[in-house]
């Protein structure tokens, strides 16, 4: 079986464990092993753009460099520490960034050059394993249920940086679901910002930018809703009920439909967890007893 | 080379104080009479100057001169001058060299006494180069008076009516069925709302009847060879099924074909017949059948047209037929298309139908367009209420499209925005911009008179463009409020950028540069703006950037009359500073072939049928020297620039 070294992130050990074990476990039945760095610490949580940030890139550096013990690849799978330890990465080994990183290695124990690879766990899914043999893998097909990919901002900006997909028309997860037997649904918001963080500082800025993106998934047609993020997770879900009109959309991890195809247990799958209850949209699909 | 010494004569120009004021001037005529076997040295404050030439001309004459070095500017600024003085004085132009000491010394070297060094050893290596320089003839070649204009657009047209009125024959090439071009496209002009194809018409008609203008339309270039004065183009003329002898245009067969697909003179806005006249004005008057759409010629079915032509002109056994032309000259007039919307991601990747570009809004304008002139939307034929126009669509965004300002769309769209007022009273029209730039004659007057009347101008831009119910909401900036705007639309157009119309294939084919988003490039942005570095090639219109009607039109003119003073004489003069072979020592091995960008070399075989050799096709090189370089046994040699003269040269500079 494949390791690749696992950066699992603070939220997905307490508020988004189903984000997490979904994607342990998936990754088990797909021939592949997420193994969990020995120790680690915080991403960074936002990529640091100030000029004299060596204190800020520490932290990233020091998981990149625990990824070594394991594997050249760092497999990730909330947006944010995707975003963070893949550019602080790039940062580092960028041309003429020489005497940074010199002054950078003062605070770390090991010697890096930023050999280690980081990914996420989508980027596994299609480059590493394949949709076909995902595909393959599928006990309980999606059944025609209608997703919405939604990416938010962190997954696909910048793009020239991170290379994941298109930022304005993003299609990884639309590919998944497709082979997962879902029917993925185009809406024109799959980049946009769900509100993020000014939630706590300005909620009625993060308020209208999460019902935007919401009442747009539902005029495209969407049953339900998938993210790789927390915070959009946190924010898709938890505005929903402040809207006058109620859509109803439940929002999952995409590790979670993936788990559900799959046929992972139920248990793992954890979909209590939700502000919008999914249960009665599944049940009514058959996907769910 | 010659045996004897030449008598050298040294010009040493003061420039004023470009020179004297850092070099030592005397200082200079007095090394060089020391040290140099001259047979004059003699400075002037200006040679360049009336009494500076004749001094030249005089000493030369006098003291019996038959090679002179004249230390001045840059050869790119004089060499012609001095060399003109030279043959005036009797001796061969091609034995009178200058020695840069501006450019090269004194405009770049502050120490005086350095600046005074450096001066006297350029004078040096270019004397040792006169006493070896061969005397030179120019080449004549003959020319062929008959012009090929590439492109039937109004540029095209313009060129083309130029060349013929001074009575040289023109071959005008369209690859359409008709000419026109993306003016018949359009409904009115700006600044003054003449109606476009009014004012073309009669010009395409000119064309046609003109009888010094053969048009080829349908047709493309399959090749071009040759070179200035004398190109050989292989046209492929495309089978049109029809038979235009035959063929009067009467549409009866349009009326007849079944099949309908997607008008492209509509810009897909609506549907056109198989068998079909690209617009009612077309020029020449004729139909196409459209062969990969045709029921009979794809599956053995139909016939109809054939059935119904009362003049027996469908032609089923059609083919494209080659034409070899001869010509000395060729325009390009290619023009612009529009950057496609898909490129356009946050705008909907053209996949929102009521989000049109400049061109598809311009046929919803025109009275032959999809709507007959009725200002409808393409989704459910609804007349908008509000239109937003979205300028720099893709323009002036080197992040995402194209750097560079496309130029007609602040005029385009002020012009569309009003025409619409016209017709929908009660309509809105908001335009959001990044600037408005007015420069042309008539423009800023009338964008004065869209904000007039009542056109909604926002500056910012637009960040997004999604649908909602049946609207069309467009996100953008107001960078003068600070504020994020929404606006809820039935309509929005983009001014999309312009992008060339001619692919990097073809330029190849022509062996053009292009720059690096396709335009073609001229042979200098400011002093031969309608030329280009290959001989014989010209630019009019939008092949070599963005331009308005009048701007295409007079650069038209412009590469017109380059091609008439090309055609003034039969014969053409060819600079003789060009390579040539030492067939003694050449082995015929062709490195210098493939090096050769100019394909001015080629093996020939000896009368003895045994020794290869390659011969220079004088016309053709440049003098670029590539082959010198590459010739690893010495035989390709550049006249007046030959290995020996180079190796003293260097040697006198080292001294």
């Amino acid at each position: 079986m494949t390791s690749f070294a696992y950066y699992p992130g603070c939220t997905l050990y307490t508020k988004s464990k189903n984000l997490d074990l979904c994607a342990r476990e998936t990754a088990q039945i797909l021939g592949v092993e997420l193994k969990e760095l020995e120790t680690w610490n915080c991403c960074g949580a936002i990529f640091s753009t100030v000029t004299d940030d060596i204190a800020n890139q520490v932290a990233p550096i020091r998981n990149l460099i625990e990824a070594q013990k394991i594997s050249n690849k760092l497999v990730t799978l909330c947006a944010a520490c995707y975003n963070v330890l893949k550019r602080s990465n790039l940062y580092l080994a960028k041309a003429g960034n020489e005497t940074y990183r010199k002054r950078l290695m003062n605070f770390l124990d090991t010697e890096y050059n930023g050999k280690t690879e980081v990914v996420h766990y989508l980027e596994t899914l299609k480059y590493d394993i394949g949709f076909d043999n995902v595909k393959a893998k599928v006990v309980k097909s999606l059944n025609g249920l209608k997703v919405a990919s939604y990416y938010g901002c962190l997954m696909v900006r910048p793009s020239e940086e991170l290379k994941f997909d298109d930022p304005d028309n993003p299609v990884m997860m639309d590919d998944l679901f497709a082979a997962l037997g879902a029917t993925p649904v185009d809406f024109p918001f799959k980049g946009e910002c769900c509100g993020g963080y000014i939630l706590v500082d300005k909620p009625e800025v993060a308020t209208k930018c999460a019902q935007t993106v919401i009442e747009n998934m539902a005029a495209s047609g969407a049953e339900c809703v998938a993210t790789t993020c927390p915070l959009c997770q946190y924010n898709i879900d938890n505005q929903q009920k402040m809207m006058s009109k109620q859509y109803n959309l439940p929002i999952f991890y995409f590790t979670q439909l993936l788990g559900l195809a799959l046929g992972i247990d139920e248990k793992i799958l954890n979909l209590n967890n939700h502000f919008i209850d999914p249960k009665p949209l599944l049940k009514q699909k058959g996907l769910l007893q | 080379m010659k045996s004897e010494k030449k008598r050298i004569g040294v010009f040493v120009c003061h420039c004023g104080i470009n020179i004297a004021g850092v070099v030592n001037v005397p200082e200079v005529v007095k090394r060089l009479k020391e040290t140099t076997d001259a047979a004059v040295v003699i400075d002037h404050q200006y040679c360049c100057s009336d009494p500076g030439q004749n001094l030249i001309k005089e000493t030369i004459q006098k003291e019996k001169l038959d090679g002179a070095v004249i230390a001045c500017c840059s050869p790119t600024l004089h060499e012609n001058t001095f060399r003109k003085t030279a043959a005036r004085a009797g001796i061969n132009p091609y034995n009178c060299e200058i020695a840069n000491i501006r450019e090269q010394c004194s405009w770049v070297t502050e120490d005086k006494e350095k600046a005074t060094d450096k001066a006297a050893k350029i004078i040096k290596t270019l004397i040792k180069k006169v006493q070896y320089d061969e005397p030179l003839t120019p080449i004549s070649i003959p020319v062929t008076r008959k012009a090929l204009v590439i492109g039937g657009g109004v540029a095209g047209i313009q060129a083309a009516l130029d060349i013929a009125n001074t009575g040289y024959p023109v071959i005008l090439l369209e690859k359409n069925p008709s000419i026109g071009g993306k003016m018949s496209m359009l409904s009115e002009t700006f600044p003054t709302l003449d109606c476009s194809q009014c004012i073309l018409t009669p010009k395409m008609v000119e064309a046609k009847q003109h009888p010094n203008i053969t048009l080829m339309t349908y047709s493309e270039i399959d090749s071009v060879s040759g070179y200035i004065g004398n190109f050989k183009v292989k046209v492929r003329q495309k089978a049109r099924y029809v038979d235009w002898d035959k063929c009067t245009g009467c549409d009866i067969c349009v009326g007849k074909c079944p099949k309908k697909v997607s008008d492209e003179f509509n810009c897909g806005l609506s549907e056109r017949k198989v068998v079909y006249k690209m617009f009612p004005q077309s020029v020449p008057n004729r139909v196409v059948i459209d062969a990969p759409n045709c029921l009979y010629i794809q599956k053995g079915a139909c016939r109809l047209c054939e059935k119904h032509c009362p003049f027996n002109a469908i032609k089923w056994n059609d083919k494209d037929e080659i034409k070899e032309l001869e010509v000395g000259a060729i325009v390009l007039a290619t023009g612009y298309e529009l950057l496609d919307k898909q490129r356009l991601g946050p705008y909907g990747f053209g996949k929102l139908k009521n989000v049109v570009d400049g061109l598809q809004f311009e046929r919803i304008l025109s009275a032959s367009g999809p709507f007959m002139g009725e200002v409808k939307r393409p989704s459910d034929g609804k007349v908008p209420e509000r239109i937003v126009f979205v300028q720099c669509a893709g323009s002036r965004d080197p992040e995402n499209a194209m750097a560079y300002c496309s130029k007609i769309c602040c005029m385009y769209t002020a012009k569309q925005a009003i025409l619409y007022k016209h017709r929908v009273h009660q309509g809105e029209a908001v335009v959001f911009y990044i600037d408005v730039r007015t420069g042309g004659k008539g423009f800023e007057e009338f964008y004065k008179r869209a904000t007039d009347e009542g056109i909604l101008y926002i500056r910012g831009k637009v960040s997004k463009i999604f649908e909602k119910g049946d609207k069309v909401i467009v996100w953008g900036a107001d960078t003068i409020t600070g504020k994020k705007v929404e606006v809820e639309a039935d309509l929005v157009v983009l001014a999309t950028a312009m992008v060339p119309a001619a692919e990097k294939s073809f330029a190849q084919l022509m062996k053009l540069t292009q720059d690096e988003y396709g335009w073609f490039t001229e042979a200098h942005p400011k002093l031969r703006p309608v030329e280009t570095l290959a001989g014989g090639f010209f630019l009019a219109g939008a092949s070599q950037g963005p331009k308005d009607i009048p701007e295409a039109v007079s650069q038209a003119s412009g590469a017109a009359s380059k091609v008439i003073i090309l055609f003034a004489s039969d014969t053409l003069e060819h600079a003789p500073v060009i390579a040539g072979v030492d067939e003694d020592l050449c082995s015929g091995c062709g490195v210098c072939i493939d090096v050769c960008p100019y394909k001015a070399r080629e093996i020939q075989v000896k009368e003895d049928g045994k020794k290869k050799t390659v011969k220079v096709i004088e016309v053709l090189c440049e003098g670029c020297g590539a082959c010198s370089a590459a010739c690893p046994v010495g035989a390709a040699q550049q006249k007046n620039f030959k290995d020996k003269q180079i190796e003293d040269m260097v040697k006198v500079g080292l001294e």
